[in-house]
């Protein structure tokens, strides 16, 4: 299940990891948490990485291990500790990517030894497990390089122990171990030259330290999809991407290098900063800082109004977003059709939203009509979409039961030879595409589409618009309601429960695979959480989540 | 031998300079215990001289050097991994200092050392 994200501990679940030793399911918790972390954190890693050879690549290579690592630990359901660390080990070894990978494999093998055949692991056993880690890591090298992750393990083992000793608990052990690692991690360009030239912290230890934030931060309940803002050094400053993740209200982006008065309080900074604008980043290298933010048109000046009473600026770089983003906008939102030979059979599916014809076009549509359940499209749209094609032998999948008609209208209109293929809904129009012979019959094409969307059943999950009762169902307007086959089947308060209800009556231990297309008003991390329940519910079926984009449905499922 | 052309004249590198760059970029790399020498014969000119460098060879052609390295790596890690790394290391650490294209590093694991049997 990788890509997935943790959810935030339940309270109970919580305490029962702070509180009690933790046994073999609180350690799978636990570095779930710090792979989690780890992954929100690797573009960042793999923007340090310089030594030994600077090839960018720290970050995924963790990541990958770890997940290697993780994987091997959930094919285990044992709750004895020292068993879970074991498959950690072994998995860690097996998948270990790259010189950091390999590095961290033998953190995760010295841990193993220390915890062998132990059921809990409490403090002690911790602090020696991570004493056993890095004695393990330092073994594996004649000349060790400080300023590197193997520095990180060396001074995080030294502060456990000295923690141990004055009798603190393991959770106040790893607040502190996360803490030495941070400082650790700063002070690495002063062991190693090479890391004080490019201006930044070493990326191995960095992701060491990551993984162990990580964890802490499952245990104070924090978030672990969104990366923290925080200080980078200036060559990690991403200000491409900061641009082409832009929201509304960000009309002006403005930089700012400027040197501090006194010492910058960073956190105050942001705080402030936040007020103003968003895609905040902060750089800081040689004494100066360079700081970036989007900001809505009226406030266009308060940054450097802001910044002015902390320091003196040396240079102020305003540009004006819209514009950009415009023309940005334009040729990310273009996708790439197909193009088709004369004779071939080009076919024109109508999409509800931008996800989704992203993904009809990589199934191999030749156009593409947008419209759904409240934009039909006109006959006329319908239209323009094929006339201009260079062959005369067409589908069209409308994808709507509304706008069948219009399709079928089209059809009757043009010169050209067309068939209009009944689908309802958007995974039917999907199955039906997966059919598609281009070089085929028009008459063998339609016959094969037909047939395979009878063969999914889709499911669709929205907010009721209005008070109704219809097929024995009570739908109180703003409850959540669920669709199959355009049946409406369930009324439910929330849309985890509308899914149950779903898959349910769709009988689906009858299937094999659940795919998911959430919408457009649907965060990414609710469907996470209901794609791991469905995992955990059916684990026979193959789950897989797609950025659907559509409007109104805020998920649509397709059950095959 | 490997020569760069430089207007005041030619400049040469010899292996052995080359061979020094990429045993220190080996002995760094995690996982690597020590060089081996590469067969029988190097074994037996090492007894004689035990200062005498090995583990290491260099050749070069108009299109770049060719490097073997022999080495001995510690018990328990990913071979494939850790090799990895002293190849990319020592291509790296050599184009750098030298100017000069790495064609291929090839790496001979010689032995393993055993600390830890887990």
């Amino acid at each position: 299940m990788s890509g997935k994200s943790i959810t935030i501990l339940g309270e109970a679940e919580r305490h029962r990891l702070l509180q009690s030793p933790v046994d073999g399911s609180g350690l799978k918790l636990l570095l779930e948490a710090g792979l989690t972390w780890l992954r929100t954190n690797q573009q960042y890693v793999n923007s340090l990485n310089v030594f030994p050879v600077p090839d960018g690549d720290t970050g995924t290579n963790m990541v990958l291990t770890m997940q290697a690592a993780y994987d091997e630990v959930c094919q285990h359901q044992s709750l004895n500790v020292g068993e879970m660390a074991h498959s950690l080990a072994q998995g860690a070894l097996m998948g270990a990517r790259g010189n950091s990978g390999v590095i961290l494999s033998q953190i995760w093998r010295g841990f193993a030894r220390a915890m062998d055949h132990y059921e809990t692991m409490d403090a002690a056993l911790f602090v020696r497990a991570l004493q056993e880690s890095r004695n393990t890591a330092y073994k594996g090298v004649v000349k060790p390089v400080e300023g590197t992750i193997l520095t990180v393990i060396n001074d995080i083992a030294v502060e456990a122990e000295n923690r141990l000793k004055e009798g603190d608990k393991l959770s106040d052990i790893l607040v502190n171990i996360v803490e030495t690692a941070d400082e650790s991690v700063k002070n690495t360009p002063e062991l190693l030259p090479i890391l004080k030239q490019a201006g930044v912290v070493d990326s191995g230890g960095k992701g060491l330290f990551f993984i162990f934030e990580g964890m802490l931060r499952l245990l104070q309940g924090n978030s672990l999809d969104t990366a923290i803002a925080e200080i980078k050094p200036l060559s990690a400053l991403d200000l491409e991407n900061a641009l082409e993740t832009i929201e509304e209200g960000q009309d002006y982006e403005v930089v700012i290098d400027f040197v501090p008065h006194s010492s910058l309080d960073l956190e105050d900074y942001y705080t402030n900063l936040t007020k103003i604008g968003t895609s905040i980043q902060v750089g800081e290298g040689d004494g100066m800082y360079r700081m970036h933010i989007h900001v809505p048109f009226e406030n266009r000046y308060s940054p450097i109004d802001y910044t002015m009473e902390l320091g003196t600026i040396q240079k102020v770089m305003m540009e004006n977003l819209l514009d950009q983003v415009n023309n940005k906008k334009r040729d990310k939102d273009k996708i790439k059709l197909i193009s088709v030979n004369p004779d071939e059979i080009a076919v024109v599916a109508v999409s509800p939203g931008h996800g989704l014809s992203r993904i009809f076009a990589s199934l191999g549509v030749a156009a593409i009509v947008e419209g759904g359940q409240t934009m039909n499209p006109s006959v006329k749209e319908i239209l323009a979409a094929f006339e201009n094609l260079p062959t005369d032998k067409i589908i069209i999948l409308p994808n709507n039961k509304n706008i069948q008609l219009a399709a079928e209208k089209a059809a009757a209109v043009t010169v050209k030879n067309v068939a209009v293929i009944p689908t309802r809904n958007t995974p039917q129009g999907f199955s039906a595409l997966l059919r598609l012979m281009p070089n085929g019959e028009l008459e063998e094409n339609v016959e094969a589409m037909m047939e395979a969307i009878r063969e999914v059943e889709t499911g669709e999950i929205t907010t009721a618009t209005r008070t109704i009762e219809i097929d024995d169902v009570e739908v109180q307007k703003g409850q959540v309601i669920a669709l199959l086959n355009g049946k409406l089947i369930a009324s439910t308060q929330s849309i985890d429960e509308a899914c149950i209800r779903l898959l349910e009556k769709a009988q689906v231990e009858n299937y094999e695979r659940i795919t998911l297309f959430y919408g457009e008003n649907m965060p990414l991390s609710h469907v996470n959480k209901i794609a791991d329940w469905i995992q955990t519910t059916y684990p026979e079926h193959e789950v897989e989540i797609h950025e659907g984009g559509q409007a109104h449905y805020q998920l649509i499922v397709a059950i095959e | 031998m490997t020569d760069q052309i430089n207007p005041l004249g030619n400049i040469y590198i010899f292996p052995q300079a080359i061979a020094t760059i990429a045993r220190q970029a080996t002995l760094q790399s995690y996982g690597v215990i020590s060089l081996a020498p590469k067969n029988l014969s190097e074994s037996v000119k090492l007894f004689f001289n035990k200062k005498r460098p090995f583990g290491i060879n260099v050749r070069a052609d108009s299109s770049g050097l060719y490097i073997d390295i022999y080495i001995i790596v510690e018990y328990g890690m990913r071979i494939k991994s850790l090799t990895n790394s002293v190849a990319n290391t020592v291509k790296y650490n050599i184009e750098k200092t030298i100017g000069m294209p790495v064609q291929r590093v090839n790496v001979h694991v010689r032995g393993l050392r055993i600390s830890n049997p887990d």
